[in-house]
């Protein structure tokens, strides 16, 4: 077995680097995992692809120590090791890049990727070592920023250096792409592609991500319910295939399309979505809304928006910005461009040095809290775990968070009238919910953030703001979401969607606009919409 | 113990997944956490009376006769259960005010502060106001209660105004409220007793039993002060406002989650500077309830560490209101035993180490209950990715 470790030893006859056979794991009723073999080769991509609740987790869990199974075993090039905790996994070489940050806010890069680790702090050593790593993965990490000011992708870039260091054997990284732009994820994958030819290291990636399984995997396993139906290599796999297996059915290839993600916008990669497996009339971008009447009034404005971060930084630039009733604007743009600040902009959480903001025409009055929910804006934030809900609340408090008064009288919260407000909520927007009295944190990411669009369409705002909606989310629970922001649009509602995801701003949007640098770069229809041009005014080139 | 528990809860699919009543795959009940839960106090209980004991036949006192003594002080006849009931009174007060501020997301220390300011308060209205009578004793009470709220409300305006942590503030403040209690009582024009000759510390007159609030029932028969009365009102009302009404579910909003707070419009600074003004006025009141049902005069010491059992109330309690009232009643018993161990010739600085060791172990099993569940929420951010994939 030692010699299966030499690089020069073929890789086909070595062990495979991380193997399952038969794990199992139960948690009450539930069988999160159902006799699961996996192998896992030194050298090659790995990709789990799986619905919500599919077992991944439950799987990288097992492997991650943090998880024992009821029945099954782990090997580890070969030899079986039981993993009792995440110390243990991390000294067999285990080590994860997780979706949700585990960061410490108010340090800076430096300092959080020192903690856990033994013996005296030697800044310059560890800024140097994290120099290195970043420079070698060309992931741009500034050692020295706090993290509190870095964008989520640049948290996740932190997240991946700070993974790297350990020198991991295998390295599992959970939806990385989510939070990376387009060009970002081209060139992590290039980068972990390299990395793993020449370092011998095995990857498994997470993803719903079809068009990314596609192009950036060896081989993928799909997993349903459990138990893992199917483990292939990659090439000659289709990505209506893959999702036909994903999702144990067929399935339309609108859900396909918005499922692939950014990494479509290649020309090339078009062909395999639309190619000749394609059951569904259509192309991916084929659009279902009539669009509004083209002069319906005007819903939202804002007016040279300018406002600056604690740290003196521009986060607004003069930016302007106009929504009508029925359509859906989206707003592309590179992350970290001043999309944060807009959706803090009208949560009502930012306010402005400049600038105003009119929602039907009456100006919004910003140093008030809570303002721009009593305008009529309702907003589905970027981070719901944080901004979105209150997860240590129940479901149906989460429901009413914004309402409690519709529940109540004289002051005083009618917890019955609640819990049957809160159920009629949750039959009309399918959420599973076992108890509304429990915790929202019990419930699963994708309904989560079902009681923040259930919430927020139940006060029927004027204007909606849904940033970055989908981040995390299956293909069904995409899927869901957009149907919904184009039913709103339909009954009126001026709908600003604000994504990262280009496909998905293509998909439903009437009108697109460009944001670079905090302020707006360029507008066009849904029609007129070039994917060279816009992309073009993401990178911030006038087009 | 610890390494079953959080890996289920962490990892679980939606539904599984409780508030600490996870679905234990095997559980026997000696397993549940509830009885885990109970074990952990009786436990730690067991431990304090044991180092009480160890410590009393350590320094040549018999312990049986201690633990009797605190016994019979505190609830063995009417007249001592009276006396605990007393004694719980202000607990309960300065509890139920704290749960308040606790539920909004900030913590409030320096009610031992706000306790003397609303007592001294109190004393100065109680004492100068002429003639004494029932509507003096009210006024006196609503003095009390708005020193303690403006103390407090010092604190709210530091945070809200220059960004003070309310932590620090409040605990400094509490050795302000002792200087200040002592220039008054060393001043004539303030509270300094009459004939003192300038001592340079003394206490303040007796109140004059026009403004003491009424006893019902004769000792030594079962009787207990009117302060009771207020303290359970004043708990069942703020219970009742902190769970009930929209007031206090946006509270618990703010508490929780402070952005989510300002989006839906709950104001950090009305809310969260209420909620720290009512702990301060709470406090403020239990001083004047303690001054004018109990020690009818202030003395150097006055607060007695009442404004700290009662915040260790709130502590043990979990921050639910209607847990506090018997939580308060064991501490008011713990007080009531441990000054009758004193009359009893044990030395006083025996006396404070066997109540504070009792005192530390009714508040072990909440603290180290609310450490694992930090730590808990720490690994579940760690594998957050459940839900999501």
């Amino acid at each position: 077995m030692e010699a299966g470790q030499r690089p020069e030893e073929p890789r086909s006859s070595a062990a495979p680097a991380l193997e399952a056979r038969s794990l199992t794991k139960r948690y009450g009723a539930v069988l999160a995992c159902d006799s699961v073999d996996l192998s896992v080769r030194r050298g090659e991509i790995h990709a789990i692809l799986g619905q919500n609740g599919a077992g991944k987790t439950t799987l990288m869990n097992m492997f991650l120590g943090l998880a024992r199974p009821d029945s099954g075993e782990i090997f580890l090039h070969g030899r079986a090791v039981s993993i009792a905790d995440p110390a243990r996994a991390a000294s067999l070489g285990l080590a994860m890049v997780h979706q949700h940050f585990s960061l410490v806010g108010p340090l800076p890069v430096w300092e959080n990727l020192t903690l856990g680790e033994a013996g005296r702090i030697d800044k310059r050593r560890t800024v140097t070592r994290i120099r290195e790593v970043a420079s070698r993965y060309t992931l741009d990490v500034d050692p020295l920023a706090v993290v509190d000011d870095l964008t989520t992708g640049q948290r996740q870039r932190v997240e991946i250096v700070k993974c790297l260091m350990k020198d991991p054997e295998v390295f599992i990284l959970d939806e990385p792409t989510s939070v990376l732009t387009a060009r970002e994820s081209i060139e992590l994958f290039r980068v972990l592609r390299q990395v793993v030819r020449q370092e011998e290291r095995a990857v498994i990636l997470i993803s719903h991500k079809l068009d990314e399984v596609l192009h950036a995997t060896d081989r993928v396993s799909i997993m349903r319910q459990g138990r893992l139906v199917a483990e292939r290599p990659t090439s000659g796999m289709s990505a209506q295939e893959l999702a036909r297996q994903m999702i144990g059915h067929d399935v339309s290839l609108r859900q396909v399309a918005t499922a692939v993600g950014h990494l479509q916008v290649q020309p090339t990669e078009d062909s395999d979505a639309t190619g000749p497996g394609a059951s569904a009339p259509g192309g991916t971008t084929e659009q279902t809304t009539a669009g509004p009447p083209e002069r319906s009034e005007i819903a939202l404005s804002i007016r040279d928006a300018t406002a600056r971060g604690l740290d003196g930084r521009l986060l607004l630039d003069g930016l302007s910005l106009e929504v009508r009733r029925g359509e859906i604007l989206g707003l592309a743009g590179v992350e970290g461009n001043g999309q944060k600040a807009l959706g803090d902009l009208l949560s009502s959480v930012l306010t402005l040095d400049s600038g105003s903001v009119e929602v039907g025409g009456k100006s919004v009055d910003l140093k008030q809290p809570g303002s721009m929910g009593r305008s009529g804006v309702g907003v589905i934030p970027e981070d719901r775990r944080q901004s979105g809900c209150v997860l240590d609340m129940s479901v149906a408090e989460n429901l009413m968070l914004c309402d409690f008064a519709s529940v109540s009288s004289r002051g005083f919260v009618n917890h019955r009238r609640m819990l049957k407000e809160a159920a009629r909520l949750v039959t009309d927007f399918d959420i599973v919910a076992p108890l509304l009295d429990a915790p929202l944190r019990s419930l699963s990411g994708g309904n989560q953030q079902r009681v923040v669009l259930a919430r927020e369409l139940s006060r029927s705002p004027d204007v909606l703001v849904a940033a970055q909606p989908t981040f995390g989310l299956d293909v069904a629970a995409v899927e869901y979401m957009g149907k919904r922001l184009r039913e709103a649009a339909r009954s009126g509602v001026a709908v600003l969607l604000i994504s990262t995801e280009l496909e998905e701003i293509l998909d439903l949007a009437d009108r697109i606009a460009v944001i670079h640098r905090g302020k707006i770069v360029g507008e066009m229809s849904r029609r007129e919409a070039d994917l060279e041009r816009i992309g073009m005014m993401m990178g911030g080139q006038a087009a | 113990m610890s390494t079953v528990l959080p890996a289920p809860r962490a990892t679980a699919p939606a539904g599984a997944a409780g508030d600490g009543s996870g679905v234990q795959p095997r559980g026997q009940w000696w397993t549940s956490p509830r009885f885990k839960t109970i074990l952990l106090y009786v436990v730690s209980i067991a431990v304090g009376f044991g180092l009480s004991a160890v410590l009393v036949a350590v320094t040549h006192g018999s312990p049986s006769k201690v633990f009797t003594a605190m016994f019979d002080g505190s609830v063995r006849s009417w007249g001592s259960l009276g006396y605990t009931l007393d004694n719980m009174a202000p607990l309960l007060i300065v509890a139920a005010g704290t749960i308040v501020t606790v539920r909004a997301g900030f913590f409030n220390i320096g009610q031992e502060g706000q306790l003397t300011i609303g007592a001294m308060c109190a004393a100065f209205v109680a004492l100068k106001v002429h003639p004494s009578g029932p509507l003096v004793l009210i006024l006196a009470l609503l003095a009390g209660t708005a020193g303690g709220a403006i103390w407090a409300g010092i604190v709210a305006l530091l945070k809200f105004w220059r960004g003070v942590d309310v932590v620090i503030s409040s605990l400094l403040l509490i050795f302000v409220a002792g200087q200040l209690l002592s220039y008054a009582l060393s001043s004539p024009t303030f509270l300094q007793e009459h004939g003192s000759g300038g001592a340079t510390l003394t206490e303040s007159d007796q109140l004059s039993s026009k403004v003491q609030l009424p006893h019902i029932g004769q000792y030594p028969n079962f009787n207990f002060g009117t302060g009771l009365i207020i303290a359970v009102a004043v708990a069942v009302l703020l219970g009742t406002i902190a769970t009930r009404t929209t007031w206090g579910y946006r509270l618990k909003v703010l508490g929780f989650n402070p952005v989510v707070a300002r989006r839906i419009g709950v104001s950090a600074v009305l809310f969260g500077g209420a909620a720290i003004v009512i702990s301060g006025a709470c406090a403020g009141l239990a001083g004047s309830i303690m001054l004018t049902g109990q020690a009818y005069r202030i003395t150097p010491t006055f607060s007695n560490n009442f404004g700290w059992n009662g915040l260790l109330v709130a502590l043990v309690s979990r921050n639910r209101p209607a847990v506090a009232v018997p939580v308060a009643f064991l501490f008011g018993a713990l007080q009531a035993g441990g000054g009758f161990l004193e009359t009893t010739g044990v030395p006083t600085d025996l006396v404070n180490i066997v109540e504070a060791l009792l005192v530390l172990a009714a508040v072990f099993p909440p603290a180290l209950m609310a450490l694992r569940r930090y730590r808990l929420k720490r690994s579940e951010q760690a594998v957050a990715a459940a839900e999501a994939s």
